[in-house]
Formats: C-alpha cells, sequence, structure tokens
C-alpha cells in the first residue's frame, strides 16, 4: 500500500495552470483576481441569477474563520476552490459547499493586519503578509514555496492588499502613509520571489517632482500604495493609486503639490518606469488617498471611441482620464456635500476655496476624511453603461496639530471630529460617466460605517453591500430592489459570482464570516 | 495583599531576568525538567500536557505568558487556583522557566544535536521523505508540506512524526480509498469530509471535489500513510540528524543559533 503510493507519487500529474490570458479574460466561472479582471469594471458574464429571480436567492453555505480581523477579502475562484485571506492567512474552501480544504497560517508574520485577499498564476496563491512579506504557496496542497520581505515594518511599513499576479509577475504595494513611509510599487518574479522594479511614489532630490515637497525629507513623505491597482494588457500599463502626502493634515513642511501622492500613476508593467501620472488632489491636507479604484472601460466619449479610465475620488469629484495619455477629460462633483472647491478646472486642477484649509482652530470640510467614496469597489455595467459607487454624503470638522509630526508613530498632524447634528449617510449612486450626472441613487440608512463594493452580472443584477449589513442585489437601470439579506455584520468587503457544479453562487465576506448565495432548490435527500 | 506580594517578588528579581540565550540551555532544560518531574508532572502530566492542571504544552495562556510571569506564578502560585507556590531559589525557578519554554518552543529555536547536513541527506535520499514531503517546492505532495517545520514544530512533535507517525495523524492527511457509483476508484489524503461531500487530494496534487452521494464506498484508513518502521530503519543518529535538519527548516531565515 505504502509501497504503492510512493511509486505513483513519482508519476507527477501536472494539474492545470492558471495563465494570464485566463486572468485577462475577465470573469466567467472562475474569478481569477481580486476585481475579477484586470481593469476592474467587475462585471460577470454568468446568468443564472437574473433580475427575474433573484428574489429567490437563499444562503447556500457560511464558513466561519476564526480570529478573523475585520474580512476585508475578495475571493479568488479557480475550478470549485475559494480562496479567501484574513489576516496571515489563506484558506482553501470547497466553493460549492463551504467546506475547508486547507489553511496556511504564517507563523512568522510581526504584524497583524487586515488582508485584502489573494492572487493566483500557475500553481500558485499568493498573498502579502501584515509585515509585507509576499508569500507563494501551492494553489492545491497549499505547501509554502517562498516568502519574500520587500518592506521593512520598523521603518512604519505594512501591508493589507491583495496582490496582482499578471505574465510572470506579481506587483505589490504597501501602507503606511499615516506614518511617513516612502511609498512604492514592486514587481516581484511570480516563480521565485526575486524583484524586478521598484517605482518609488515620492522622488528623491533632483529627481522629477522632488521640488514639490517644499523643505520635507522626501525619505518621508507618504504616497502610500496600499490598494490593489488596474492593468490594461493591451498597453502594458499599470494604473496604481496613491495615498496621503504625509503629514496628513499639516502641510506647513511640504508647501507644494507633493507629486505623487493622491494621484494616478500609469507605470510599465515591463519597466517598472512611469509612463504618466495624474494628480487628483494637489498638496493634500485631509487624507484624500486616490485610492479608490481607477476603472478601466473603452467607450465612447464624446463621440469618440477612447481607452478611459474612470475614478470616483474621496475629494469628491468624480473623473474620466484618457488612459493611454494621462490627458483630463472631466471632473464633476458626485456628492452634494462638497465645500473645498468650486470645481475642476481645464488642466484638471481643482478650484480650491481659499482659507477653508484645515487649521488651528477647526473647520468643517466636505466630503469628510474618509471621503467621499474610498477603496469600496464600483463596478460597471456594459448594458447600462453605468458606473455604481458606494457614495458618503459626510463632513468633518478638520483641526490642524501645532505638534511636531512624529514619524512612525502614525501621526497625521491632526484629526477631525464629526459634525455635530450633521451624521453621514451613505447611497449608492449610478453615475453616467458621459456626463458625470447621477442617473439614480440608493438610499443606505445606518451607521455610516461600511466598507463594502458591488457587483454586476449579465443577468441584469448589481449587488452592493449596504451600510446596515445586507448584501443587496439592485436593478442596475433604476436602482429599484430585488432582494437582500442580512448578514448581521458590517461589510468590510466587496461581494464577487464564481459557477461550481454548474451553478451560479454570490460570495461576500463580513466580518467574521464567508456568506455564499445561490437560487433556491429542494435539498437532495443524503442517505448515510 | 496576595497582589502585593507578587509584585514585590517581580520588582526583587527584575534585575535578574536570564537572557533568552540563558533560558534554551540544554543543561538548564534538563535541570528544570528533572524538577519537574519531581513537583509538577502529577497536576500537569509528565509531557506537560495537562491533567488536573492546565496544558503547559500547548495551552495559549502559557506560550502567551511572559517569562516574568511564568517565574511569578511558579514562586507564588496563581491565586484563585490549586497552583501552589514553590519557595525554589531564583535560579531553579529559572530553569523551570526553561523547561516549560522548550515544552512548546519552535524547534526552530531550540539547541537540537544532530548533523543537519547528514539529515538533508537522509530527507532526500536514504529516508525517501521527499517522495511525499515538500520544502521549498521540491518533494511530493501527499504529506504535510516541511518548508516551515522549524518554525510550527516543537522537537518532539518531530520527533514523533518520525519515529511514530500513526499516533497523530495531521489534520487533513488522513488516507481513503473511495469508489465512486460508477466504479472509479480514487485514493488519497482527505482534506476534510462530512456526511454530504470530500475533499480528497490524490498522489498526484490534485484536488477532488465530491460529492457523498456519488460515492459507493468510503474506506478511511486508521493508520498514517507515512512508514511506521523508521525507528529501525534508521539508527538513533541518523533520526537526531534527520530532526536536526527539519528543525533547522524556515521560511524565514530568523533562526537565531
Amino acid at each position: 500500500m505504502v509501497k504503492q503510493f510512493l511509486f505513483l507519487t513519482a508519476a507527477i500529474v501536472l494539474n492545470a495552470q492558471v495563465k494570464h490570458e485566463d486572468i485577462a479574460a475577465g470573469p466567467g466561472k472562475n474569478w481569477l483576481t481580486y476585481h475579477g479582471d484586470f481593469g476592474a469594471i467587475r462585471h460577470s458574464p454568468l446568468k443564472q441569477i437574473t433580475r427575474a429571480n433573484a428574489g429567490n436567492l437563499v444562503a447556500k453555505w457560511t464558513y466561519h474563520v476564526d480570529n478573523a480581523l475585520k474580512l476585508e477579502s475578495t475571493p479568488i475562484v479557480y475550478e470549485g476552490v475559494m480562496y479567501i485571506t484574513n489576516s496571515n492567512e489563506v484558506v482553501a474552501l470547497d466553493a460549492r459547499t463551504g467546506r475547508r480544504i486547507g489553511r496556511y497560517l504564517d507563523a512568522h508574520s510581526q504584524l497583524r493586519r487586515v488582508n485584502k485577499g489573494a492572487a493566483i498564476l500557475g500553481d500558485r496563491v499568493f498573498f502579502v503578509t501584515g509585515d509585507a512579506h509576499l508569500v507563494a504557496l501551492h494553489r492545491s496542497t497549499g505547501a509554502l514555496l517562498w516568502s519574500k520581505q520587500y518592506a521593512d515594518p520598523s521603518k512604519g511599513y505594512v501591508a493589507t492588499l491583495a496582490p496582482l499576479a499578471l505574465k510572470d509577475r506579481v506587483v505589490v504595494g504597501v501602507g503606511g502613509g499615516d506614518s511617513g513611509v516612502r511609498g512604492f510599487v514592486a514587481a516581484m518574479s511570480a516563480s521565485t520571489g526575486e524583484e524586478l522594479w521598484r517605482f518609488h511614489t515620492v522622488p528623491l532630490p533632483g529627481e522629477f517632482g522632488a521640488d514639490t515637497w517644499g523643505k520635507l525629507n522626501t525619505d518621508w513623505g507618504g504616497a502610500a500604495t496600499w490598494m490593489h491597482g488596474t492593468y490594461d494588457p493591451e498597453l502594458n500599463l499599470l494604473y496604481w493609486p496613491t495615498g496621503n502626502p504625509w503629514p496628513d493634515l499639516n502641510n506647513e513642511e511640504r508647501q507644494g503639490d507633493n507629486l505623487f501622492s493622491c494621484s494616478v500613476l500609469a507605470i510599465d508593467v515591463a519597466t517598472g518606469k512611469r509612463k504618466w501620472h495624474f494628480q487628483f488632489t494637489p498638496g493634500d491636507t485631509r487624507d484624500w488617498d486616490a485610492q479608490s479604484i481607477p476603472v478601466l472601460i473603452n467607450g465612447d466619449y464624446k463621440g469618440k471611441p477612447r481607452k478611459l479610465l474612470l475614478h470616483p475620488n474621496r475629494n469628491g469629484f468624480f473623473y474620466v482620464l484618457d488612459r493611454v495619455t494621462g490627458e483630463f477629460l472631466s471632473g464633476t462633483p458626485f456628492v452634494d456635500r462638497l465645500n473645498w472647491a468650486t470645481g475642476i478646472g481645464k488642466d484638471g486642477r481643482p478650484l480650491e476655496i481659499p482659507k477653508i484649509q484645515p487649521n488651528a482652530v477647526g473647520i468643517k470640510n466636505c466630503p469628510s476624511l474618509r471621503g467621499a467614496s474610498n477603496w469600496m469597489s464600483p463596478s460597471f455595467h456594459p448594458k447600462t453603461q453605468l458606473l455604481y459607487v458606494p457614495t458618503l454624503e459626510q463632513c468633518d470638522i478638520f483641526t490642524t496639530s501645532g505638534l511636531p509630526a512624529a514619524k512612525l508613530l502614525g501621526s497625521l498632524g491632526g484629526g477631525v471630529d464629526p459634525v455635530p447634528g450633521e451624521p453621514g449617510q451613505f447611497f449608492l449612486r449610478a453615475i453616467d460617466y458621459k456626463t458625470g450626472k447621477k442617473v439614480w441613487e440608493y438610499p443606505m440608512p445606518g451607521p455610516g460605517k461600511m466598507w463594502g463594493g458591488t457587483l454586476t452580472t449579465a443577468g441584469d443584477v448589481l449587488f452592493a453591500a449596504d451600510d446596515d449589513g445586507n448584501l443587496l442585489a439592485l436593478d442596475p437601470f433604476n436602482g429599484k430592489h430585488l432582494w437582500h439579506y442580512s448578514t448581521g455584520q458590517n461589510l468590510t468587503a466587496s461581494p464577487m459570482t464564481f459557477e461550481a457544479g454548474g451553478k451560479q453562487f454570490v460570495t461576500i465576506l463580513a466580518g467574521t464570516e464567508v456568506y455564499t448565495f445561490g437560487l433556491f432548490e429542494p435539498s437532495p435527500r443524503v442517505t448515510q | 495583599m496576595r497582589r502585593y506580594f507578587a509584585i514585590c517578588a517581580l520588582s526583587a528579581f527584575a534585575q535578574a531576568i536570564p537572557s533568552d540565550k540563558q533560558l534554551l540551555d540544554p543543561a538548564w532544560i534538563n535541570e528544570g525538567r528533572r524538577q519537574y518531574r519531581l513537583a509538577c508532572g502529577g497536576c500537569h502530566g509528565n509531557g506537560g500536557e495537562g491533567g488536573r492542571g492546565p496544558n503547559l504544552a500547548d495551552g495559549a495562556s502559557v506560550k502567551r505568558a511572559k517569562n516574568e510571569r511564568l517565574f511569578g506564578a511558579i514562586k507564588n502560585g496563581v491565586p484563585g487556583t490549586d497552583m501552589p507556590g514553590f519557595n525554589w531559589d531564583d535560579e531553579k525557578t529559572w530553569q523551570m522557566v526553561a523547561f516549560l519554554r522548550s515544552l512548546s518552543a519552535p524547534a526552530m529555536q531550540a539547541i537540537v544535536p544532530g548533523d543537519v547536513e547528514n539529515g538533508r541527506a537522509i530527507f532526500h535520499g536514504r529516508g525517501q521523505c521527499s517522495g511525499c514531503h515538500m520544502i521549498r517546492g521540491g518533494g511530493g505532495f501527499i504529506g504535510p508540506d516541511l518548508t516551515d517545520a522549524g518554525a510550527t514544530r516543537t522537537v518532539k512533535q518531530l520527533r514523533e512524526g518520525i519515529v511514530a507517525p500513526s499516533d497523530r495523524i495531521a489534520e487533513g492527511f488522513q488516507t481513503v480509498k473511495t469508489v465512486a457509483v460508477n466504479g472509479t476508484k480514487l485514493n488519497g489524503v482527505v482534506k476534510n469530509r462530512n456526511n454530504y461531500s470530500l475533499q480528497i487530494l490524490d498522489e498526484g496534487g490534485k484536488l477532488h471535489l465530491i460529492d457523498a452521494a456519488s460515492l459507493r464506498e468510503i474506506n478511511l484508513e486508521l493508520k498514517s500513510l507515512m512508514p511506521g518502521d523508521y525507528k529501525t530503519k534508521l539508527s538513533a543518529k541518523e533520526i537526531d540528524d534527520l530532526v536536526a535538519y527539519l528543525a533547522r527548516q524556515s521560511v524565514r531565515a530568523e533562526a537565531k543559533w
């Protein structure tokens, strides 16, 4: 018996490999990258679940994650196996049943941080530990292949993002922008973990943009890269969003635009060189990271077909850029509570209202520090041509601190308080990118604390998290309610969909659980 | 009052806390083990695995406790429990702390006898370990991955895994043979199972997600797939060497010595 097994082991069976082309083809039965597709439109071609039958959705299984740290992961699904992440942990589940196949818990990580998900390529699953190691696991067995440190936590770096796997490489970024790290994007070999290139988001003296930082030592600076970027395989460009300059609320030491903070960077994935950049909030003083998702669509714009980048920014404006050149096409407000700028100029720079900058006394600024939208995923439906954006109407009182900012202490250089009597409220807004206008909205009563995103399907269903712990199914044409399910927890992740065993499922992670839904069917009898 | 005494005791020895390395000294650990057998095994079990008193080998409270806290618990007892204080001198008490630490310390943090290079040769050669176990992507699929063996297992667990593999089969590695209703046979290890579904990894590293209803037979083996005769097949020195090699396996190069 033993001998027979040893003999068979020698004859290695080659399992199917996840190819770059499979990921580039976008979601189908599988969901192979954080957003489902490289361009982050988050639209699935599956259509068993439709506008007509979404009311028959029921819970199929729930998986509880022990010691969950506010689950933020969007699952990867490949051939019926689902990979979810928790802090320093990957769990493989049977996607039809929610039964655990295996679990990798990192025994080394020095930091416990939230985690947004895994990546898959070849026979490997990748994820990052809280202390910025990229880890490669065998996708069937969970066997540990390598673990490479790419940033130093003792300098304030942390890692929380889902890595982006493409071609022969895995692209990662870092958090720690509130501790004064110097942000960067790095690509590492998918086979060995060897670093292929690194692009710093804060230039050193003499480099392009270094003169936009005033007196600040740009070995600090922030401009973290904590959110998964998007990718255009035809242009071979990454679109990587960057975070706030540091110290967040106090710009005394860093007078200027602070490149490349609060920007999107177009980076050549082969070389790591910047092709162009666009800065949404120059010299930001409100922690308005540009980490909302840069959504890539090819569409008609003013009568011309263009390769576009859509981006609802934390600063309250919805941007349309040409993603080939970085040309600014439009910037329109998508929230009503907006008092810091009158609009966006023809050059793409905000027309700021003077004397409304955060100050030592405290001043009401809108949007709030959390922003009009944030990292929660929007989605696009090719049929409606609308972008669905989780939107927060909220203001804050911003106050700067007179104390010198202390690096590594998470010093924001100030703080915010809620505006008395003006609680924030979430809305799911459908935006027509051609006009920047809101076509419909779905109000979401709640505490203003959710981080959930959205998904559209060819069955004409829009799935979205609300601010009260519900997963919703809405009609993407008009925002009418089709179905909802209360998870009983604040939602901190985005829904996704897949097919296994011939059936379509929808999954969302919430707090400490993985919830999976499908259409009702009578349970088969099980004989024991 | 009791708390007051505990604080006094803590401050009294605060200057004399031994270094981490001192606490790894095999002589100290052995002396601690000797005292433990005399005084502690009755309640905590001779292997430290618990009884009337808590498990000291796997229990989270001991693993998480700082050295000073363990010292204080031994010296002063634990209020509100049956654990008495032991009025030993400081060195003896620290030796006990060293032994307690050794019970749950990852193998990579322990000083282990044995020839690492010879262990490597056995793992990949005569021992045929790499036919089933993987280290850093090299090896077979059907046994537990050992890339991080030194970081995730104690020396005791490594040794037991070699000489008595069927005593504790790792979760997800029970051998299963199934026959489907249509006659198809599948052998592998069962990652998970209940009355409704099974998740099986075959010897080629392929996962099979199976409805229980599609199977005619499910035969679970109580014995590990791993040969049970390493204790006789390898010499005591060779087993030491293999343990030493596995104890040094850590995906991050952070073994201190």
